[in-house]
């Protein structure tokens, strides 16, 4: 028979061989390269691709941005002594920073555009550290695109995706390192990206199947182009509050034509989902409303 | 026994709960990633502490403190102590500290995991529990502590009620580690867990009022058991008042730019309250069961 002591280490060692494994296990790391969604029969394209353009604007006070406290890192109030909130950044009543892409939608022959499969990119989408904040702020990818992540301050980020339905990814990227590379395997709209080291730094990265999907500029202005002529769902998406907030409209694509999709964000649509305000900022030519 | 033994148990007491309150603001200021790698920090010992580095290593660097004390506290029981189950004791409490260790690790390793978040979050708790038990154990007035009255025939069990009041705390701490890893900083809190979490308080004060009602009410004269009835009283009301502000706060922060100072402030002094409503409730079932005797039972004072 062992001896109590001889129970408790053999114990011990179980528990630290447990854990070990279950380390060994963790969800986090590498770039896993699964089929993720990037499947369906390919698209090609036929000439007669269409696009769609729009105006994101905001309606009413502008919630102001906040100063952000950066003393907790010299380098920060160094680089960046002015910083502030970039959720809701207004100018002349326009909004940028919206992600807007088509959610789903039937292409003029009856398929889905979810059966289809489009190229991915092999150009890399770039993430910059720049003055402890990210740029771009909102970024748009396709599946398996690649990401470089660069810092370009003089101290360390951790760079940390926190999707839902891709593995959770933390990086640390101290200042002078070469550049991180990042795929996210599957569509999710949106994935935020945080610095634990500094938690002000946030930013958000959608990813879809197909690359119909485009972020306002400072102008509001967004253009999403080569869309197939169909009927689609399109989508207006801008952080605020916990969850964000979405407007969705329908749109038709006319073949080798142009539609126009313009969106109203307003203060009392504050963290609350809610299609209600856009109605107003439907143009011509909508074929329907939702 | 030698003073020494339980004056450093205390010390190890008070070191836990200083790790508790680093923890607690590890996870208030959404720390807990700010170092990616484990068990160094960057691959160093000692990184520059910037940011939210200062949190995560300055816990882990207290951690390793109070393991080592643990280690020490151990082999002083080894050598010193003469009863056997607190020698026991002592080994179980650097099982425990290990295991924890292991647990904060895990966490870095698997990037905050719900269950193993709240593992290592209640791990804490039943570690704090066995090092303030340590601390009684080897006082002066606990082996010196005569029976003063008999549990039975006296209506309600106080020794039946101290623990139910105790297993209902650690359950509310737990469900408190829960709710807090379950959304950073900027996120709702769940709403499930949440109700949850209030659920608990209401039955925690329920059962832990009406052990200190009863506790007071049969043994007002003896300070050996009212003095911590009524400190776990006190902390329960002013863990009541801090639980509504944390709620407060915490329900304004997710439209904050970075985790604010009052919201930090007023959630870790709810989860070092809540740690010293435990301990407090530790030390009131420990000393019930010491004096208050039940009467089938074959009472027989430890020895000196």
């Amino acid at each position: 028979m062992l001896s109590k002591n001889t129970k408790l280490w053999v114990s011990l060692i179980a528990l630290i061989s447990l854990l070990s494994l279950a380390s060994s296990c963790s969800k986090g790391g590498g770039d896993e390269e699964s089929a993720g969604d990037a499947g369906g029969k390919a698209y090609t394209a036929k000439g007669n691709e269409g696009s769609i353009s729009g105006v994101v604007s905001y309606a009413g006070a502008v919630p102001e941005a906040k100063k952000i406290d950066t003393s907790a890192d010299a380098a920060c109030t160094s680089k960046s002594p002015n910083l502030t909130t970039e959720d809701w950044v207004v100018k002349d009543g326009k909004l940028a920073n919206t992600y807007v892409y088509i959610k789903d939608g039937t292409l003029a022959d009856n398929s889905k555009i979810g059966d289809y499969s489009f190229p991915t990119p092999t150009a890399a989408a770039t993430l910059d550290q720049n003055g402890c904040h990210y740029k771009p702020h909102v970024l748009g990818v396709m599946v398996n695109q690649p990401i470089t992540i660069t810092n370009s301050d003089p101290t360390t980020h951790n760079i940390h995706f926190t999707p839902k339905n891709n593995p959770d990814w933390n990086q640390s990227q101290p200042n002078g390192a070469a550049p991180l590379t990042h795929k996210l395997a599957r569509a999710e709209v949106l994935v935020p990206v945080k610095c634990n080291q500094h938690p002000w730094m946030k930013s958000y990265v959608g990813v879809t199947k197909h690359p119909f999907f485009a972020v306002t500029a400072e102008d509001g202005s967004f253009t999403i182009k080569g869309v197939p002529p169909g009927k689609y769902t399109v989508v207006a998406w801008h952080e605020g509050g916990a969850n964000g907030t979405e407007k969705t409209m329908q749109v038709t694509v006319p073949a080798s034509g142009a539609v126009k999709a313009d969106f109203s964000f307003g203060a009392s649509a504050l963290g609350q989902p809610s299609s209600l305000q856009m109605l107003e900022a439907i143009e011509f030519p909508m074929l329907s409303k939702h | 026994m030698a003073k020494g033994v339980h004056r450093f148990a205390v010390l190890v007491a008070c070191a836990t709960f200083f790790l508790i309150i680093a923890g607690a603001n590890v996870t208030s200021h959404d720390a807990g990633l700010a170092v990616p790698d484990w068990p160094l920090s960057f691959g160093r010992l000692f990184p520059k502490m910037v940011g939210n580095v200062f949190w995560e290593h300055g816990h882990r660097m207290i951690a390793t403190a109070v393991g080592l004390l643990t280690i020490v506290l151990a082999i002083y029981l080894q050598m010193r102590e003469r009863r056997r189950w607190v020698k026991r004791l002592g080994w179980i409490a650097l099982a425990g500290v290990i295991a924890q260790g292991l647990l904060g690790g895990l966490t870095v390793k698997m990037n905050l995991p719900l269950a193993v978040s709240a593992a290592h979050a209640t791990l804490a708790q039943l570690f704090f529990l066995t090092t303030v038990s340590i601390a009684v154990f080897t006082s002066p007035r606990w082996i010196a502590a005569t029976p003063i009255a008999n549990d039975r025939g006296e209506g309600v069990s106080i020794r039946s009620l101290s623990v139910v009041a105790l297993i209902v705390i650690l359950a509310q701490l737990v469900l408190g580690a829960t709710l807090r890893h379950s959304a950073t900083w900027d996120q709702d809190l769940p709403t499930g867990l949440l109700l949850a979490h209030i659920g608990g308080a209401i039955c925690v004060t329920l059962i832990l009022g009406a052990t200190v009602s009863i506790a007071l009410m049969r043994y007002r004269a003896e300070k050996y058991i009212a003095r911590p009835a009524m400190i776990a009283a006190a902390l329960l009301f002013v863990q009541l008042g801090l639980g509504v502000a944390a709620y407060i706060t915490r329900t304004a922060s997710p439209f904050d730019p970075q985790p604010m100072t009052p919201m930090v402030a007023v959630t870790v002094a709810h989860v070092a309250c809540g740690a010293l409503v435990f301990a407090s409730a530790i030390v009131l079932t420990l000393r019930t069961f010491r004096v208050v005797y039940a009467e089938q039972n074959n009472y027989v004072l430890a020895a000196a």
